[in-house]
């Protein structure tokens, strides 16, 4: 089998972000780059599948700045077999529907029976992508994927369709997709996996190859809405700390709070 | 007349390479989100945390800088230092589990092994399969090591060894162990030999462990030796060459000890900045207060100065130039810094600081070893007097 995981560089989730003096953008100086929390789960995922069965390929595709070849990096230290690059310049000012149709060209040449990708990023949350992709394609999505594996039946090394397990309010369904198909992705089986040391010195010898996004003829972009003010959430108010040393007194005030001021009661 | 004393020489150039930022970054996460939460546990419990050396093996760390050839990683010094300072921020217990492995153990073999020898011993330890220790100390020898006492007599195709090792990192579950024998007590140093000794060889055995003030997840054992048979393909290097084998290895352990201590230091750094920008006192956040803030600059600025110091032996190492003087250095000061990082870290917490339910004073106790072993302080500065004496006249 063979997988595309498209992965996103977004700052990393556990650097706090700072508006920049522009007030519409992030600030970028103090910013650490990694692969967005789902489409690392997407890598996660695609790389249980090539654990259950080594003849499994994987390769991952990021689009945008020059940077993001490091969080490809990490993606081939965590076992991807290749990875491709989107960039150039206009890459990173592409809007949801111009990514999805470059990443539509990029899995038209390279024939996977999977596309994953993560459900949203984790800097615009826009969850359009993985979407729009699979319509750019004309192939079927699946959604809050938590696993996939082929369908059993037919002849050894085709794939007869593709079982994928999603989560549902309550519990999960098993859908069966005919291949190729569009995985977005709510979380793999495990936590995504931590780069080993002798991946990181087989990653560094693997030549990661970049395409122009001019190149990939997704025809003139669509409209930008645009970010017009960027406002970090209101600081929390201080708490209430309850002195009185009176146990009985102390709870009697803490229900009347609970159900006067913060109205949870 | 004048001499020159020693300066910095060679390039400068503080830039990490890709994949040794990677490196520091998986080390980083890993270190996080697996080893600091049962920091604490480890320490209170004294536990070899096993489970962690597993993961560690998975990743890759115990064969770091062993070429891929003997199943390791075949990574630079700078990039074993960058994880041992990841993972002694987070734990002192697991750093020194992986540094004696790394260090102590594997590097002897890579250096002075035959290739049999490095199939046979190195590749199982590089891939984490085994563990390895070092054993050289003794009850009455330590800076001394050439009085040691341990015999190695000649028996055919095999040596017999008989002592006591004492002191030794990893001893009670390692399975191989790099030890040290005397020939011939009338040669002193000249008359050492290395062997490698396998777990459950007869007549070894593991004799007391020891109870430690601080780094107290690692085991520190007693190893006995009891006309132990040792066949000659054991032996690692020549006749005679064990004193130099073991020097040219605790060179390499310095590095490692002092990346350690850097990573104390960090430790007591980070926890002391994040306590005082909570904790208020005099209606304002301690960190408010210039004193507090002349702790904290004096930590970030030793700190940072010990890793300048501990990248550059690591980094001549990995230039195959002559190291030793910088590696001493490099732990003579970091090793002062973590101390000194932990102390005013206590200071910072205050009462809380003198608590067991702080990290503060498990970095105290664990700071306090690495002015100690492999090699003190005092052997540190005779080391870098010694070149400087030699080489200047």
């Amino acid at each position: 089998m063979k997988i595309l995981v498209c992965a996103k560089q977004t700052p990393d989730s556990t650097v706090r972000v700072k508006v920049a003096p522009d007030g519409r953008s992030v600030d970028a100086a103090q910013i650490t780059w990694a692969v967005s929390p789902y489409d690392e789960y997407a890598v996660e995922m695609a790389l249980e599948r090539k654990d259950a069965d080594a003849s499994t390929t994987v390769a991952v595709v990021s689009l945008g700045a020059a940077r993001a070849k490091d969080s490809l990096r990490q993606a081939l230290a965590m076992g991807c077999d290749e990875a491709i690059l989107v960039s150039g310049p206009g890459a990173e000012a592409l809007e949801g529907l111009g990514v999805a149709k470059a990443l539509a060209a990029v899995a038209q040449e390279a024939k996977p029976d999977v596309v994953l990708c993560g459900r949203q990023a984790s800097d615009d949350d826009q969850g359009l992508v993985g979407a729009a992709l699979a319509e750019a394609l004309g192939w079927p999505h699946v959604a809050t994927v938590t696993k996939f594996a082929p369908a059993d039946g037919g002849p050894a090394g085709s794939v007869n369709g593709i079982d994928v397990w999603k989560e549902v309010e309550g519990g999960h369904e098993v859908w069966r997709a005919p291949g190729p198909v569009v995985l977005t992705v709510q979380k793999s089986e495990k936590e995504p996996r931590y780069p080993s040391l002798p991946g990181i010195m087989k990653a560094k010898k693997k030549e990661i190859p970049e395409k122009d996004v001019a190149s990939l003829g997704i025809g003139a972009s669509l409209p930008k809405p645009e970010i017009v003010k960027m406002e970090p959430p209101a600081a929390r108010g201080g708490g209430k700390i309850m002195k009185d040393g009176d146990a009985k007194r102390t709870a009697q005030e803490l229900a009347r709070l609970l159900r006067e001021e913060a109205k949870v009661l | 007349m004048t001499v020159d004393a020693p300066v910095a020489e060679g390039s400068f150039d503080l830039e990490l390479s890709e994949e040794q930022e990677l490196v520091q970054r998986t080390a980083r996460d890993w270190a996080r989100e697996r080893v600091l939460p049962l920091a604490g546990e480890i320490d209170e419990k004294a536990a070899v945390p096993r489970e962690l050396v597993a993961e560690m093996a998975k990743l890759g760390f115990m064969g770091i800088d062993v070429p891929e050839r003997w199943g390791g990683a075949g990574l630079d010094t700078l990039s074993y230092a960058l994880v041992l300072e990841e993972v002694d921020r987070a734990c002192a217990s697991t750093g020194v589990i992986l540094a004696s492995h790394v260090s102590l153990a594997c590097a002897p073999i890579l250096r002075y092994g035959t290739d049999e020898q490095k199939d046979r011993f190195l590749a199982p330890l590089a891939r984490g399969e085994k563990l390895g220790c070092f054993a050289l100390s003794e009850p009455a020898s330590g800076s001394d090591a050439a009085a040691m006492r341990t015999a190695a007599r000649r028996d055919g195709d095999a040596w017999v060894l008989s002592g006591t090792k004492n002191f030794i990192t990893n001893g009670a579950f390692a399975d191989l162990t790099v030890v040290f024998a005397q020939t011939d007590p009338a040669k002193r140093h000249r008359g050492i030999v290395a062997f490698v000794v396998e777990k459950g060889t007869p007549g070894f055995s593991v004799g007391k462990l020891e109870k430690k003030l601080g780094i107290r997840g690692s085991d520190t054992a007693q190893l006995h030796f009891a006309d132990v048979r040792v066949p000659d393909d054991h032996r690692l290097g020549e006749v005679g060459q064990g004193f130099a084998i073991a020097m040219s290895t605790l060179d390499g352990g310095r590095v490692g000890i002092a990346a350690q201590a850097v990573g104390i230091g960090r430790a007591s750094l980070e926890d002391a900045l994040a306590y005082a920008k909570e904790r208020e006192a005099f209606g304002q956040r301690i960190a408010d207060f210039q004193a507090i803030q002349g702790k904290l600059a004096d930590m970030a600025t030793e700190i940072d100065a010990a890793r300048l110091l501990t990248w550059r032996a690591a980094s001549m190492r990995d230039r195959g130039e002559r190291y030793g003087p910088e590696a001493a250095m490099a732990k003579l000061f970091a090793s002062d810094v973590a101390v000194r990082a932990a102390r005013e870290c206590v200071q910072i917490f205050g009462g809380y600081g003198y608590l067991r339910d702080y990290p503060a004073e498990r970095h105290y106790r664990d700071a306090k070893i690495t002015e100690i072993y492999e090699g003190t302080s005092e052997i540190m500065q005779l080391v870098i007097a010694d070149d400087m004496l030699r080489a200047k006249g």
